[in-house]
C-alpha cells in the first residue's frame, strides 16, 4: 500500500469526526421569535437541545397569547371585557377572565383602589392611545368617574358584576402580564426550562440564560437609551411602568397613560416603577398601584407582598429601592 | 524512491481534490457569516432589511401605513419618521445593544439588534 493512503484515510476520518462532533455536541440551541401582539412587540426566547421542540413550544405560546388577547382586550368587540362593559349589569366570563379579574380585585383592595380596573371610560375620554389626545375638562373627568371605583366591580363565580351600567372594564394594567404568565405555562408544558417571554418590557425569566443568570436592563425614565440599573434574576417576573411610555404634552405639561383613580388625571408621584415578583400579572398590577401611590406608600404596599421587590423613581428623580432590591441589582 | 505524487492513484487525487473543495467551501462560509452587531428589520413576517450597526445610513421601510424611516448612526438604530398616529416608535429612542427591540405596531415594523455572540450587550433583555 502506498505510504500516503493511510494518511488520506486518516484525514477523512478526522473530518467526519469533527463534523459529527459539531452536530452532536449537545450544544444548547437558542430560538428567538418576535411578533406584534397586544399592541406591542412580544419576544419569546427559549433554549434547549432540540430545535424542533423549542420552535413548537414558541408557536404554541404565541397562539395562546393571541387567544387570550381576544378574550381580555377592550379593543375587540367580541371580547369578554367589551361584552361586560356593554352590558348593564355585567355578565358571565371565561375562567381565564375571572382569574385575572380576581387577582386584579385583590390588588385593588390591598392598594385601597390605587389599582383600578373600572377606568375604561376615563381612558377613552383622555384618548392617550388616539391620534389627537386632549386634556379633558374637569366636568368631563368628574362625569367619567361617576359610578366607578374598585368597589363597583365584583366577581361572583364566573359572573362579573357591575354596580353601575356605564362602568367600562379595562384590564390594561394586568391583562398583558397575565397573558405572559400563561405563555410561560405553555413553554413549561413543552418541557422548556430556560427561556424568557417579553411583552413590551413586561417579562418573565424562566430558569436562566444558557450562559448566566438573566441580566435585565431597566430603562432610564429620562435618558433616552440610558440604563437605570441592571438586575439578575431567574424564575421571576420583571415589570416596569413609566410616564415615558405613552404620553403627550400640552402647555409644557406631560400627560401619560397611568391614571390616578382619585383625580382622574395622570398620577404625578413617579417617573417609573420596576417590580420584581413571582408573576407578571401581579407585577403589572403592582407597578401601576405603586406608580399611583408614590414612593412612600408604594413601598409600604410592596412590603405586603413577600418575594416582591421594587425600584421607584420619584417625580423628582430620586431613587427609592425596596429593602431587598440590592439582592437583584448587579449594575451600575 | 518514488515521490508521493508518483504513487498517488486517480482515486487518491479525487479524494484530495474533494477535501480541498470542502475546505475552501468552509472557509468561504465562515467569511460570509455575520461578524458584528447587526440591525435586522422585519415587516409582517418577512425580513426586509439587514445591516451592520456600525455602518451609518438611513432607510425607508415599507409598511401598510406607508414608510417608516430608520436611521443607523453613532447612537444606534432609531426611527426618525413614521406614518403611525402616535409616533411611539420614535419616542422609543435608539436600540444599540444585542437583544434591543423597536417596533412600530401600526405599521407592522419590528427592529432587532442581533450579535452573533451577544457579548457586546450589558444585558439580555430590556424592561421599559
Amino acid at each position: 500500500m502506498p505510504w500516503n493512503r493511510p494518511l488520506i484515510i486518516g484525514m477523512i476520518l478526522l473530518l467526519l469526526a469533527l463534523g459529527w462532533l459539531r452536530t452532536n455536541s449537545g450544544e444548547t440551541e437558542l430560538v428567538r421569535s418576535s411578533r406584534l401582539l397586544m399592541g406591542t412587540i412580544v419576544e419569546i426566547v427559549v433554549s434547549g437541545q432540540n430545535t424542533g421542540q423549542l420552535e413548537a413550544a414558541v408557536d404554541d405560546a404565541f397562539a395562546e397569547m393571541a387567544r387570550l388577547d381576544r378574550l381580555l382586550s377592550r379593543h375587540y368587540q367580541d371580547s369578554d371585557v367589551t361584552r361586560v362593559s356593554q352590558g348593564s349589569k355585567g355578565g358571565k366570563v371565561a375562567p381565564e377572565t375571572a382569574e385575572v379579574v380576581a387577582l386584579g380585585l385583590d390588588v385593588a383592595r390591598r392598594s385601597n383602589g390605587a389599582f383600578d380596573m373600572t377606568l375604561g371610560r376615563l381612558k377613552t375620554l383622555w384618548g392617550i392611545d388616539q391620534e389627537n389626545p386632549v386634556v379633558p375638562t374637569q366636568e368631563a373627568i368628574a362625569e367619567a368617574l361617576e359610578g366607578v371605583g374598585f368597589r363597583a366591580l365584583s366577581l361572583e363565580g364566573l359572573n362579573l358584576v357591575k354596580q353601575s351600567p356605564q362602568l367600562m372594564v379595562d384590564l390594561g394594567g394586568i391583562a398583558k402580564g397575565y397573558i405572559v404568565d400563561r405563555a410561560v405555562v405553555v413553554l413549561k408544558n413543552h418541557g422548556i426550562t430556560s427561556g424568557a417571554v417579553n411583552a413590551g418590557g413586561d417579562m418573565y425569566l424562566l430558569g436562566q440564560h444558557p450562559e448566566h443568570p438573566w441580566r435585565i436592563g431597566i430603562q432610564h425614565p429620562r435618558e433616552q437609551g440610558g440604563i437605570l440599573a441592571t438586575v439578575q434574576v431567574r424564575d421571576k417576573a420583571v415589570v416596569t411602568s413609566g410616564d415615558y411610555e405613552r404620553f403627550f404634552e400640552q402647555d409644557g405639561q406631560r400627560y401619560h397613560h397611568i391614571f390616578d383613580p382619585e383625580t382622574g388625571s395622570p398620577a404625578r408621584g413617579c417617573q417609573s416603577v420596576t417590580v420584581i415578583t413571582d408573576s407578571v400579572a401581579l407585577g403589572d398590577a403592582l407597578a401601576t398601584a405603586l406608580f399611583v401611590l408614590g414612593p412612600q406608600k408604594g413601598l409600604e404596599l410592596l412590603a405586603d407582598y413577600p418575594g416582591s421587590e421594587g425600584l421607584i423613581v420619584a417625580a423628582d428623580g430620586t431613587l427609592h429601592p425596596s429593602q431587598g432590591w440590592a439582592d437583584y441589582q448587579s449594575a451600575p | 524512491m518514488k515521490t508521493p505524487f508518483q504513487v498517488m492513484t486517480g482515486g487518491d487525487w479525487l479524494i484530495v481534490l474533494t477535501l480541498l473543495g470542502v475546505s475552501v467551501a468552509g472557509i468561504a462560509w465562515l467569511a460570509t457569516a455575520p461578524k458584528g452587531t447587526r440591525v435586522v428589520v422585519t415587516s409582517g413576517d418577512q425580513t426586509c432589511f439587514v445591516a451592520d450597526l456600525d455602518q451609518p445610513q438611513s432607510v425607508d421601510l415599507d409598511g401598510p401605513l406607508g414608510k417608516t424611516r430608520l436611521v443607523i448612526d453613532e447612537t444606534g438604530a432609531h426611527v426618525t419618521s413614521s406614518p403611525c398616529p402616535r409616533k411611539i416608535c420614535i419616542s422609543m429612542g435608539p436600540a444599540r445593544h444585542s437583544g434591543d427591540l423597536l417596533a412600530c405596531v401600526p405599521n407592522r415594523i419590528m427592529v432587532r439588534i442581533e450579535s452573533p455572540s451577544g457579548e457586546d450587550a450589558p444585558y439580555d433583555l430590556l424592561s421599559r
